[in-house]
């Protein structure tokens, strides 16, 4: 066609972002490589959809509802692991974290703290709780420990990013007043930051949830317990009726905590406005 | 609502109800068979280490494979999830939904699972990491192009042009960055994950730690529970590079 | 149609084979979900090639008026019609097709800021192109071309494939405008689109509009608040207000009174954009 000669003269060249192509490059290398790695068995890979199939049928066209009363009474423990730890991880995090804030504790009390929440974070719950119960025998309460453990490095982050990121208007009031370095926490930070992390902290409970579901395949109890001996009985009926309980009291732990969440939130934005009107 | 709370909590550590008994006495009771673990945990064993390189190779290899394939598919579910990119309210809640309950689901739940259906390897181990992927990652990024401002999808009504089009000019664009983060941050979980996948079955690094754990090994798996720390501190550190360059 | 781009011309015009479309509005009322009434029995007959301004403040109906035009709000009652279409009656396709027909301007540009100027000005060529090859990002020769040209008519080339978001107000207003012409319409609208643009700049975006009404021949409806751009460039003026037409008649001799009827009290200084 005539496209190119009617062309206008002064196209600029598209600019060729090598370092665009060489990032997607690596990407692709990297992707190859570690498939590569995986040594997989390919037979089984061309098997996986009829097999997850046949298994979902064997889990779900006829869950085993016999042993719902004994699920209840684990998924509550799971969920009493899960409270347990959230509520002391939270409790935890907030003492360690508020001097973690800029603006708050001095540096050489802020960097050592920060470094340990990032060692925290890259370290497993279940991780932790290998390691708990050594000492503590494999009982809910070791769930909860390593809950409350493990929450710490997020918490605590979520704790002095929200403290940084709240104005410092009220704290200075405190500190012009007169006010030493707790007054000023307590009376010029705390009321504006606490809303957000009691959020937070909910949310954390909501994490805490899924978590130690996974707790409980190490052994320390609870639904995760109950679903590692059922599945290595390959008794699927019970397994999908597990299944089932862990998604429907897993959502509505969501919603239930959602909804309190938004009204934390909202209630903090209403106390903003009566502060300004 | 102190008061619900304060009940709420006392009724989670009634043990007779399936509560967590508090039980400050075991920790003395345990205390010098847990102090001498404790020992062995402090002083780590690095003899160990070779024969790490390969599960961790493999754990590697698990976590990058199930970002790649996550974000293949989370990218066109996250568009689908998000009311801009998606105003059928039917077909996003059915999206929605099917995440919800997908992540409502523990991803050594799913592990344990799917060794007993497929067996033993890599392979339920990533298709655990792909599912958790997903589900994070549609929530995060949906939950953002929800809020951003849409403004520029009316012109490309107003074009004449089909949502689909509107989603892959401007749309996925417009919500690249957002996307390219989270896929990151899913990259960082999954190397914390893949590495305990082994602990049901699911290949990696994990089964070592399951093995050594089994013959008391204390000395060892600490060895080999600072090598993960040090690869996640790495991967995080790289992660949060690469971050900071998406503008 | 593709061979409006063909031959080529002078240096940043274009040339339109096509010939321009006049719209109809018949006893149109709008009705919100709401329940709020944007337009009342508004009846209007603009004939092709016209130059025309919707002057009213905002809440007069004026944007919802606009945007009947091209479906983005449907009628409650009453008549669309542009060129051989009834807009009313247009629904998925045939709606889309319309839509390429008609191009549109808005206040706040409506550009997505992240990714490119060419990407942007693309969107003009949706209703050209179909849904799998946007999909696989399979831009024709003529497609592209056709993209290049209109930026090089609003003098944007030079900055085809930087971010669009990194560009000034009025450069932004210049992409949206080619954007507009990507899709080569035979009708442009244009809802305010210079109250977010400093005056020289919206000057120039005004003599933008102009020009490709007296170059091209497009019917062009623009929305405006302000008296002295409505006089200085377009010829017919609608006068908008609580969603009835109160005025139509030429723009350049509308009087201050008139306008005084349009806006429902005095003129005040913000009427007018000076300079």
């Amino acid at each position: 066609m005539t496209a190119l000669l009617s062309s206008p003269t002064r196209v600029p060249a598209k600019p060729r972002r090598l370092a665009l192509r060489a990032a997607w490059t690596l990407v692709g290398v990297l992707f190859i490589a570690s498939f590569w790695g995986l040594d997989l068995e390919w037979a089984k890979l061309w098997e996986l959809p009829s097999d997850v199939w046949h298994y979902f049928g064997l889990m779900f066209s006829d869950p085993d509802w016999s042993k719902l009363p004994e699920a209840l009474f684990q998924t509550w423990r799971s969920v009493s692991m899960a409270w347990v730890g959230a509520l002391v991880g939270v409790v935890l995090a907030t003492l360690l974290g508020i001097p973690a804030a800029e603006g708050v504790g001095p540096i050489w009390v802020r960097l050592p703290l920060r470094w340990m929440f990032a060692v925290i974070r890259a370290v497993p719950e279940v991780i932790i709780a290998i390691i708990l119960l050594t000492v503590t025998g494999l009982t809910p309460f070791t769930g909860a420990l390593a809950l409350a453990i493990g929450g710490i490095g997020t918490h605590a982050k979520w704790t002095y990013e929200t403290i940084e990121a709240t104005p410092t208007g009220t704290g200075e009031a405190v500190k012009a007043a007169g006010g030493n370095r707790m007054q000023m926490v307590r009376w010029g930070l705390w009321p504006s930051a606490s809303p957000e992390l009691m959020s937070l902290g909910l949310y954390r409970f909501e994490i805490n949830v899924r978590t130690s579901a996974i707790l409980g395949l190490i052994g320390v109890g609870g639904i995760g317990d109950m679903l590692t001996a059922y599945t290595q009985f390959r008794e699927w009926g019970v397994v999908g009726m597990l299944i089932i309980v862990v998604i429907v009291v897993t959502m509505t732990i969501d919603a239930i905590s959602g909804r309190i969440r938004r009204r934390i939130m909202e209630g903090a934005k209403s106390r903003d406005l009566d502060r300004i009107v | 609502m102190i008061a619900a709370l304060a009940a709420f909590t006392a009724l989670t550590t009634i043990p007779a109800l399936g509560g967590v008994e508090i039980d400050l006495e075991s920790i003395a009771r345990n205390w010098s068979n847990g102090a001498q673990r404790v020992g062995m945990l402090l002083t780590p064993d690095w003899s160990i280490l070779p024969r790490t390189w390969e599960p961790m190779y493999q754990t590697l290899s698990m976590a990058m494979v199930g970002t790649v394939i996550s974000a293949a598919l989370a990218i066109p579910l996250s568009l689908w999830a998000a009311r801009p990119t998606n105003p059928n309210g039917l077909t996003r809640r059915a999206v929605r939904f099917s995440l919800n309950v997908v992540r409502a689901i523990p991803d050594l739940v799913y592990a344990t699972i799917l060794v007993a259906m497929v067996g033993v390897g890599t392979l339920p181990g990533v298709i655990t990491l792909v599912l958790f992927d997903i589900g994070i990652v549609v929530k995060l990024v949906s939950e953002s192009i929800d809020s951003a401002d849409s403004s520029y999808m009316e012109a490309g009504r107003a074009a004449g042009g089909t949502q689909t089009q509107i989603n892959k000019v401007t749309a996925l664009p417009q919500s690249w960055p957002v996307m390219a983060s989270q896929i990151l941050y899913s990259l960082e979980l999954n190397v914390r994950i893949s590495a305990i996948l082994g602990i049901v079955g699911a290949g990696g690094i994990g089964r070592l730690i399951d093995e050594v754990r089994g013959f008391y090994r204390y000395d060892a798996l600490s060895a080999i529970i600072i090598e993960i720390l040090v690869v996640v501190l790495i991967i995080e550190v790289i992660s949060n590079g690469l971050r900071k360059r998406l503008r | 149609m593709p061979e409006r781009t063909t031959h080529a011309e002078a240096e940043g015009t274009q040339p339109s084979a096509s010939v321009a479309w006049p719209i109809e509005l018949d006893a149109v009322t709008v009705r919100y979900p709401n329940g709020v009434v944007a337009l009342r029995d508004v009846s209007l007959s603009i004939a092709a090639g016209e130059m025309v301004s919707v002057v009213g403040l905002s809440g007069s109906g004026k944007s919802t008026m606009i945007r009947t035009i091209n479906g983005l709000v449907p009628a409650t009652t009453g008549t669309v019609t542009v060129g051989p279409h009834v807009v009313s009656k247009l629904r998925g396709r045939a709606l889309r097709e319309l839509r390429g027909n008609v191009g549109m301007i808005f206040q706040g540009f409506n550009l997505a800021d992240r990714a490119s100027v060419y990407q942007n000005v693309l969107v003009g060529r949706f209703a050209h192109t179909p849904t799998w090859k946007s999909m696989l990002g399979m831009a024709s020769s003529g497609d592209r071309e056709i993209v290049l040209r209109a930026l090089d008519s609003v003098g944007m080339l030079e900055k085809v494939w930087g971010r669009a978001g990194a560009l000034s107000g009025g450069q932004k207003q210049r992409i949206a405008i080619a954007r507009a012409l990507s899709q080569q319409p035979e009708v442009m609208l244009a809802d305010e689109p210079v109250a977010s643009l400093d005056p020289p700049t919206a000057h120039s975006v005004m003599s933008d509009l102009a020009r490709v009404n007296t170059e091209r021949g497009l019917t062009v409806l623009v929305n405006l608040h302000l008296m002295d751009l409505a006089r200085q460039y377009t010829t017919r003026m609608i006068g908008l207000r609580a969603g009835e037409v109160v005025y139509d008649g030429p723009a350049s001799t509308a009087t201050d009174a008139d306008f005084e009827a349009i806006y429902g009290r005095p003129i005040q200084s913000r009427d007018r954009l000076g300079k």
